[in-house]
């Protein structure tokens, strides 16, 4: 495609017939301006730079601006201003994407690179332990991440058993039942905006404090701590599985009334696939919202170093918990202590986005053929 | 995702009830209290665990505030200035409990507001860039790759804070404190160790950009086809389908995301503990070492290991003070939606007025769009048409 | 924004079944995997006698079983994790889990309330807690054993400089923000061959409450009056320095700035430089050493018990470390139990356990492992008498 502009085209028309004007492309910028433009920012920027003091995030930032003005300008003379408004629009979200992929690359780079060292078959299988010498009175500490794998997944697994009900349940009669004036709908979409800023320390104590109620002094379990992450988790899956429950298009549940399906029905064979890839993402971030917690753990499970499957009785150590301790609490060994930490911390991501990876599985199997 | 609405693709997925349709004309079933001819059991049991589910909530959420109220109630209503355990240690320098929470709502707000103005932007950005600016095809990658930052725990953004993030802004926060002093927000002594209220702010922005982006994304991604096309076929640029169709639509969902967002700022403990040197005051600065107003959350989780059991309980006392903020702030964002959705009729019709508009508008400019290749010609001296409307 | 659509088959009935079945062979494994790790303990050991140990070796009886559950104290805590390997390596039915992310004063309430068999502590029950400990422990009360020693080390960064020498006047007057940059008149005074750049002067504090900083002011309102007039207590009263939360990330921004000073426990500190601290008023600067912490304590600590009889609660006298044998910065740290327990077998074990810690071999084993000093004998034998009349 040749680019004429507009003023090429103006020349030639009032000159009488000369080159042939391809009426596509008049009064548009050509096709890759905007890697030219931002070539010539990034240009011209880094050469006033080098005469007042470089600085990286300096020439990003600054080169971006020239960019967009440039861009803004150039397009305003060259094609109109809805045009350059538009473009401006463009380049602004690709900018806030790439925001968005630095600070993850970095935090999962920093993750990595600490912990890849620690990341082996003996780290993940192993309880940590210590094996003490009598001969010369040394203490050996063995790093191990068993004991925090295995409670991770027992505490966020019950908690998650707890909330996702509830809160899908929740979210349903909050949209399908229920009328938006009942004082019920209202009394609970106030409540649960309420929760969702409780604190997570609060959150631990009140299932520490429910679990010396019920069970007396000693009460620190894993089950306790779950109590405690799902009164955090119950507030985001509700909130996140209503607002997807309520964009789906009323005409479909129409449809499916019209033909005699029984609200039920309606809803969990029409309503929730529908909705499914919304509420697996949202079940997926209140997941990830409360793996990562210690406060509450501490609080409610105590700690501890030793490995228990149990989680009915006597603290649980997690990934998260052990992640933290590594850091605030090393051993004499700081460099170790801080190795292993950073290998939890690792363990973890991965093990959050092994969880994501079958929550997509679940929805595509769930979602309705065709959908996207 | 939804499939278009205007092709039944779905209705392969209803099957019509074979073995009921018999008895009766079947009232279209509209909400809980209309009367119905026949309800079966498994609509009655469904029904049951879904309202059973709403009350079980209600209960909880009761019982956690009583518990507040039951253990924060005697610190607030003891005499901090008399009281021996009251008047050493972390809560030694205050004379009353209001005095003590008070700067530290300030400080979560704040560290909040900073967190929401840095990331909220951001992450709608990314999420229309996910949803309509993206190439098709990598659209399901993007997407994952944003989720992937909620997975990081938030030790970890903590301890990445302290080692990425500090070192990083200090260039930035001397540059600022230096240039633009004189605004309150850059002034006082700028820190050497880069533990600020702006890292702070920086990291949790990072720390709900998943949170915002994600759902917004979902409710992008829901915009009726037909109005995007619509406004396509009128002439609308990208930028302005977007502002005439698709941002309309969602604006109740997205401000309920920040909302969410805005929840999790305000109880972000972790990383706000470990990457902020707190005190407790009302200041406005941002690049400081000394004046860093403390949020409620980071407060609760420093000092309550070395409190004693009234100063826990003042503690917990400033936790109900957060519930009343985020209560406080849902109220004020749900009326802000009811107020611009005030002429809008039920909760399941959007179909926002400004394309109906944005047709009619377009319809006389469109034509006489600079755009057309007849009017080039006389364009250079001619202003630039001004946008539909 | 829908992508191609097609006409699929129904298919998801099927693929629920496998999705089922997947899960449920997950669950399982995870299950298994828990079972089969659990069953194989991890703490192999030596369980021979060793020639090496003293004659008056303490004896831990092989077939102690239960659990002890405690907590606390963050000081004590590397020496905590030796002392339980070293106990459960040969008492291998017993379960100890020590919580040591409560702080001292965590790990008081939590006892007091009656969740721990022991609290560790960095300083002894106030006259609250020993009045509530009447409800805790009955009327017997609770006795306060010191069992850990170590010191609050003074940690600098200054590129170039090795082996800084502070007065007490100058540390008071450096963390109270009156003295701002390094080359400043009173350290040169000190330090003259030291090259002391212009830099200011970074004081790096703890955020959260900690017993090192309660020891540390108790230090600095001791000995400078009239300088440091802010009241001892486990919050850093001064405003303005740069609080980071935990020893740790004292330790860790000490490192990482430049002209950064701080002050945390002398175990948790790994390689960083730490300060000589001048004896009193005397023309000594003392560097740590764990010699240098017992006799400090030895010289220093006075007894100040509770009611209850046994109760061996110490306060320091700064004023009577005055010469290059003590350092003049000790930290105590103390387990605290009843006198009575609920349970017979409980006492039993928690006695055998702390009796253990406050041992000669136990304190050997704290020294190698956790960098701390080694109580004095003579009150090792005044602990062993109070423990003796736990029941």
């Amino acid at each position: 495609m040749t680019a004429i502009s507009s003023g090429a085209a103006r020349k030639s028309a009032s000159k009488g017939p000369g080159p042939i004007v391809n009426s596509l492309t008049t009064g548009q910028l050509p096709k890759f301006v905007e890697f030219y433009v931002l070539a010539g920012a990034l240009i011209v920027v880094g050469g006033v730079m080098l005469f007042l003091g470089f600085n990286l995030g300096g020439w990003l930032f600054l080169s971006a601006l020239v960019y967009l003005i440039a861009l803004g300008v150039l397009s305003a003379i060259a094609e109109n201003r809805r045009r350059a408004v538009d473009r401006i629009v463009r380049s602004l979200v690709t900018i806030a994407f790439l925001l968005a992929i630095a600070p993850l690359i970095s935090t999962l780079w920093t993750v990595a690179s600490n912990g890849i060292g620690q990341l082996n078959w003996a780290f993940i299988s192993q309880t940590g332990g210590a094996v003490f010498n009598p001969e010369t009175l040394k203490v050996d500490i063995t790093t191990g991440a068993l004991q925090a794998i295995v409670g991770t997944l027992e505490i966020t697994g019950i908690a998650a058993l707890m909330s996702i009900p509830i809160g899908l349940l929740t979210s349903i009669y909050l949209v399908e039942y229920a009328r938006p004036n009942q004082p019920i709908a209202r009394t609970v979409t106030f409540l649960v905006d309420v929760m969702t800023g409780i604190p997570s320390i609060v959150a631990g104590l009140f299932a520490f404090s429910l679990f010396t109620l019920l069970v007396g002094p000693k009460a620190f379990s894993g089950f306790s701590a779950s109590v405690a992450l799902s009164v955090l988790m119950i507030p985001i899956v509700v909130r996140s599985c209503e607002e997807m429950l309520r964009l789906v298009p009323s005409d479909l549940r129409e449809a499916s009334f019209a033909l005699g399906v029984s609200r039920f029905s309606t809803i969990v064979k029409v309503v929730l696939p529908t909705a499914i890839v919304g509420i697996i993402t949202g079940i997926t971030l209140a997941i990830a919202r409360v793996i990562g917690e210690t406060a509450p753990i501490f609080i409610a499970a105590s700690f501890t170093d030793n490995f228990n499957a149990n989680p009915f009785s006597g603290p649980m150590q997690t990934l998260p918990v052990l992640a933290y301790t590594g850091i605030k609490f090393p051993g004499q060994d700081i460099a170790a202590s801080n190795a292993s930490a950073w290998g939890a911390a690792l363990l973890l991501v991965i093990l959050v986005v092994i969880l994501n990876i079958i929550a997509r599985v679940i929805a595509r199997v769930f979602a309705p053929k065709g959908a996207r | 995702m939804t499939s278009h609405p205007a092709v039944r693709s779905r209705t392969s997925s209803v099957k019509a009830p074979g073995s009921t349709t018999a008895s009766g004309p079947r009232s279209p079933q509209g909400g809980a209290g209309s009367s119905r001819v026949k309800s079966r059991p498994a609509d009655r049991i469904f029904f049951g665990l879904s309202f059973g589910s709403a009350l079980l909530i209600m209960v909880i959420l009761a019982a956690v505030a009583i518990f507040l109220i039951v253990q924060a109630a005697p610190a607030i209503a003891a005499n901090w200035a008399s009281n021996p355990d009251l008047n050493s240690g972390p809560t030694g320098s205050f004379a009353t409990f209001w005095n003590y929470v008070a700067p530290l709502i300030w400080g979560t707000l704040w560290v909040s507001a900073i967190a929401l103005v840095l990331g909220a932007p951001v992450a709608i950005g990314i999420a229309l860039f996910i949803s309509h600016y993206a190439p098709r095809r990598i659209t399901g990658i993007l997407g994952y790759l944003i989720d992937l930052l909620a997975a990081v725990p938030s030790i970890v953004f903590g301890l990445w804070g302290i080692i990425v993030i500090r070192p990083l802004l200090l260039p930035l926060t001397d540059w600022l404190n230096h240039n633009l002093g004189f605004i309150p927000i850059f002034s006082g002594q700028a820190s050497t160790t880069g533990s600020t209220i702006l890292a702070g702010g920086v990291v949790l922005a990072v720390m709900i950009l998943p949170i915002i982006s994600s759902i917004s994304r979902e409710i992008f991604l829901q915009t009726p086809r037909l109005h995007e096309e619509a406004a396509l076929a009128l002439g609308a640029t990208k930028w302005e389908m977007i502002r005439m169709a698709v941002l309309p639509y969602a604006k109740s969902g997205v401000v309920s995301a920040v909302l969410l967002g805005l929840g999790r700022a305000l109880g972000e403990t972790m990383a706000i503990a470990l990457i902020i040197s707190p005190s407790i005051g009302f200041y406005w600065n941002i690049l400081t070492e000394g004046k860093n107003s403390q949020t409620i959350a980071a407060n609760l989780a420093l000092n309550f290991p070395i409190s004693n059991v009234l100063q826990r309980e003042a503690l917990i006392g400033t936790g109900l003070m957060l519930f009343v903020i985020s209560l406080a702030v849902n109220f004020l964002a749900r009326w802000i939606i009811s107020r611009s959705n005030a002429d809008k009729s039920g909760r399941k019709k959007r179909r926002p007025k400004a394309i109906v508009e944005a047709a009619s508008a377009a319809n006389g400019p469109a034509l006489s769009a600079s755009d057309s290749p007849v009017r080039a010609t006389g364009s250079a001296t001619t202003k630039p048409e001004g946008t539909p409307a | 924004m829908s992508a191609r659509r097609g006409h699929h088959p129904e298919g998801n009935t099927v693929k629920f079944k496998n999705v089922a079945v997947v899960g449920a062979f997950a669950l399982t494994a995870t299950i298994a995997l828990a079972g089969c790790a659990s069953s194989s303990g991890d703490t192999g050991s030596t369980t021979k006698p060793s020639a090496s140990a003293t004659a008056d070796a303490y004896k831990i009886d092989p077939s102690l079983t239960g659990t002890i559950t405690a907590g606390g104290s963050s000081a004590q805590a590397n020496a905590e994790a030796a002392w339980v390997a070293a106990f459960t390596s040969q008492a291998k039915g017993v379960t100890i889990n020590y919580d040591k992310s409560q702080g001292s004063g965590g790990g008081v309430t939590n006892w007091l309330a009656g969740s721990y068999d022991f609290a560790g502590s960095d300083s002894p029950l106030n006259p609250t807690q020993v009045t509530s400990s009447a409800s805790t422990c009955g009327a017997d009360g609770a006795i306060n054993l010191p069992v850990y020693l170590d010191g609050v080390a003074v940690i600098y960064n200054l590129p170039g400089v090795k082996d800084l020498k502070l007065s007490s006047e100058v540390i008071a007057k450096i963390f109270s923000l009156k003295i701002t940059t390094w080359n400043d008149a009173a350290i040169v005074a000190l330090n003259p061959k030291a090259k002391l750049p212009a830099t200011a002067i970074t004081t790096v504090t703890r955020s959260d409450g900690s017993g090192t900083t309660t020891n540390f002011t108790n230090y600095l309102s001791q000995s400078q009056p009239s300088i440091w007039t802010y009241a001892p207590s486990n919050a850093w009263p001064v405003a303005g320095s740069s609080a980071q939360q935990g020893g740790s990330g004292v330790v860790n921004t000490v490192k990482a700035g430049e002209g950064t000073i701080g002050y945390a426990d002398h175990s948790a500190i790994g390689d960083l430089s730490s300060a000589q601290i001048q004896a009193g008023t005397s023309k000594d600067y003392v560097a740590f050493s764990a010699e240098g912490a017992s006799t400090a304590f030895a010289k220093a600590a006075v007894a100040t018990p509770t009611a209850v009889e046994g109760d061996l609660s110490q306060k320091l006298d700064y004023t009577k470390l005055t010469d290059k044998s003590a350092y003049p910065i000790p930290l105590i740290s103390y387990q605290i139990l009843c006198k009575t327990f609920k349970s017979a077998d409980q006492a039993k074990l928690t006695k055998a356990f702390v009796g253990y810690v406050a041992s000669d071999i136990g304190q050997k084993i704290a020294a190698k492992n956790a960098g701390a000093a080694p109580i004095p004998a003579a009150m090792l034998a005044k602990i062993a008498k109070s423990l003796a009349d736990v029941k």
